[in-house]
């Protein structure tokens, strides 16, 4: 029998029974559009979590600090004054100088960064902040396309009260009403709690530059949220030397070089800083998202499971009321060979229908989500940032998920059509041809 | 004249539970080109199972028996398909598949072979003529008669230019008036296309009209008449 002929008795079998096969399709659609929106929205959320990422990272640089992980240097959100390790070892601003050509050929330049969580005043209004200081050269030069002015200009050789600010700081109700703007004076606080009892210190700057809105939230990099103040003023304004972090640029950004210069200043530093990569965390990230979404393929797989055990309860049945069918192909001089194909065939009909319609509809169902995140305002990632900036999630159908579920629909129904097809091959005509 | 079917010390037993029975107790025949045999007898006779081991449907519990001197016995599962296609059933429940227009069903026997579709559809087309159906051949078979029902079948069986027509009872779920029609069919099929033909049924009247009779009573030929 051609394969165009079994194509066709199949499909015309199927016909026959539109509401069962119908409500067998049903199963596997469910499944796989379970697999493909779970998929694609967290292949969207992983993309959209590393781009965020990337605007904030320079992939060529190393952050050091006396803290374990990341943490230290992880985001706007880092507390200023807690890089005391339990060690007490401390880097200082020297030690950003001390890294440099001379220790690895492959390090570029490096800065000190200082930072505390604090607040800037503009008349009554006070909102909270983190102040960084920074080398403004330097961090431009390491984070050329985020530390970038939007309005007003990053000064190369700032005077004591310049002080730039981030996107959020000059527009914190993202409503266009500026709480600062550029040549606005600024007042800038923070709690000294070394004396007894804890002070407010304060000083008066201006704002020389609005940094481009960022979005994300970055290792070492600028944010929406922070305020910029020259290196020398943070060390007298805090009254010390001790750094956060040291970023460290480097003249390339392959794996080798990464590994071979992180170690140099780990020991160095007699193995009392950690050096964390940005591409690093990013690899770190992406692995983690992948457990993620293996995670909730399994799930969406189960339900694809109990479709592929109504796929194979319903070949059954089927074959139970074709029996007789079955007998009058063999008695014609059907192959059992092509009567396993005809039931296989039905089965992959099934499944190819049910995963067409399964990709589409997970792909609307992922859409519907995202809308609604976005509606929703989507800030239970930017609440984690520190910013009050939502995210957008775009949720991303790969090849690799399209044809995987393609593939994974009509390999189930095959799967669980095999028993029941393997029977019916094996009918005996005679016996098939008596049964009732 | 060539044999067309011989069958030697044919036995059966089936197993009914845990009780052999003897369906086919030592059957020799021999079938000619051209002949037209009916195999007469009451039921539980044998003559059914007879049919099935003649039609390669099922294997003999002993002796052997030749479709154009090939042991059907020494035939593997796919043999006895490509053997199957060169027989012609007609069953006495017509057996159509009933989601299938008439000509559909005469298509399928010569699918089942490997013919291409528009060859299929022009022979199922002259098929249907023969037997008298050109005009109902869009019809399935819940709109056809019983006796239109037994002429697709015998359509149906003629399709792959069989060896051979087998018939089991065609008659039995048909009035008699449709009945006479059918036999006349056969008899011009064979009379006029040479086909070679065995008939089971217990009616002596549809006997009479074959060449040939034997007369089986439990899983023994008792009896041959030449008509």
């Amino acid at each position: 029998m051609k394969a165009r002929d079994v194509f066709s008795y199949s499909f015309s079998a199927i016909r026959l029974r539109k509401l069962r096969a119908g409500l067998t399709t049903l199963g596997v659609v469910i499944g796989i559009a379970a697999i493909v929106a779970l998929l694609s929205i967290t292949q969207g959320l992983q993309n959209t979590i590393t781009r965020q990422l990337q605007t904030g990272f320079a992939t060529n640089t190393l952050i050091v600090s006396t803290e374990r992980g990341f943490g230290g240097g992880f985001g706007p959100g880092a507390q200023g004054g807690a890089a005391a390790a339990g060690s007490g070892f401390k880097l200082l601003v020297s030690d950003a100088q001390a890294i440099n050509g001379t220790l690895s050929p492959e390090i570029e330049m490096s800065m000190a960064i200082i930072q505390r969580a604090g607040y800037v005043k503009s008349g009554e209004t006070v909102r909270t902040t983190t102040i960084v200081g920074v080398d403004f050269t330097k961090y431009a030069n390491i984070y050329t396309s985020t530390f970038a002015a939007e309005s007003g200009s990053i000064p190369l050789s700032p005077a004591a009260d310049m002080v730039v600010v981030g996107k959020r700081v000059s527009d914190p109700w993202k409503n266009g009403t500026l709480l600062f703007n550029v040549n606005d004076p600024v007042e800038i606080i923070w709690t000294n709690a070394t004396t007894l009892p804890p002070e407010n210190e304060t000083y008066s700057g201006h704002v020389t530059a609005v940094l481009r809105e960022i979005g994300g939230f970055g290792l070492g990099g600028p944010s929406d949220s922070n305020i910029y103040i020259p290196i020398s003023q943070v060390q007298s304004f805090f009254g010390t030397d001790e750094v956060n972090t040291i970023v460290v640029k480097l003249k390339n950004d392959d794996k080798a070089t990464i590994d071979s210069v992180s170690k140099t200043i780990t020991d160095y530093f007699s193995n009392q800083v950690s050096v964390t990569s940005a591409t690093a965390v990013l690899n770190t990230l992406s692995s983690v998202f992948s457990i993620i979404q293996l995670f909730l393929a399994g799930i969406a797989a189960i339900s694809l499971l109990v479709a592929g055990i109504g796929i194979m309860n319903i070949m059954i049945v089927s074959l139970m009321e074709r029996t007789r069918e079955i007998g009058i192909l063999k008695a014609l001089g059907m192959k059992s060979r092509t009567v396993l194909w005809v039931f296989l065939c039905e089965s992959v009909i099934i499944g190819l229908i049910g995963a067409a319609i399964g990709i589409a509809s997970g792909w609307g169902l992922a859409n519907l989500v995202a809308i609604v995140f976005r509606g929703g305002g989507g800030t239970f990632i930017g609440n984690q940032a520190g910013t009050t900036g939502g995210i957008t999630i775009t949720p991303v159908l790969t090849p690799t998920v399209f044809l995987g579920a393609l593939a994974f629909g009509v390999g189930v129904s095959v799967v669980f059509a095999l028993y029941p097809a393997w029977r019916a091959s094996k009918l005996k005509p005679v016996e098939a041809l008596r049964y009732e | 004249m060539t044999t067309i079917v011989e069958a030697v010390n044919l036995k059966k037993t089936y197993m009914l539970g845990k009780v052999p029975v003897d369906a086919l107790r030592g059957i020799n025949l021999r079938v000619e080109s051209g002949d037209f045999l009916a195999i007469l007898g009451p039921s539980g006779s044998g003559k059914s199972t007879l049919l099935n081991l003649i039609g390669a449907l099922d294997k003999p519990t002993e002796g052997n028996i030749l479709i154009e001197d090939v042991d059907v016995s020494m035939l593997g599962d796919s043999q006895l398909a490509d053997l199957r296609r060169r027989i012609g059933f007609v069953f006495q429940f017509f057996n159509l598949i009933p989601r299938f227009t008439a000509r559909e069903n005469v298509e399928l026997s010569m699918s089942i072979a490997g013919m291409s579709r528009a060859e299929r559809r022009k022979h199922a087309e002259d098929l249907l003529e023969t037997v008298g159906l050109k005009e109902r051949m869009n019809h399935k078979p819940s709109e056809l008669s019983g006796g239109e029902q037994q002429r697709v079948a015998i359509a149906r069986a003629l399709a792959n230019n069989p060896r051979f027509l087998l018939m089991d009872e065609p008659t039995g779920n048909i009035d008699s008036r449709t009945a006479t029609e059918v036999i006349g069919l056969t008899k011009k099929l064979n009379e006029e296309k040479g086909a070679t033909i065995i008939m089971v049924t217990h009616d002596q009247h549809l006997a009479a009209e074959t060449k040939r009779t034997v007369q089986m009573f439990d899983g023994l030929i008792i009896k041959e008449i030449v008509n």
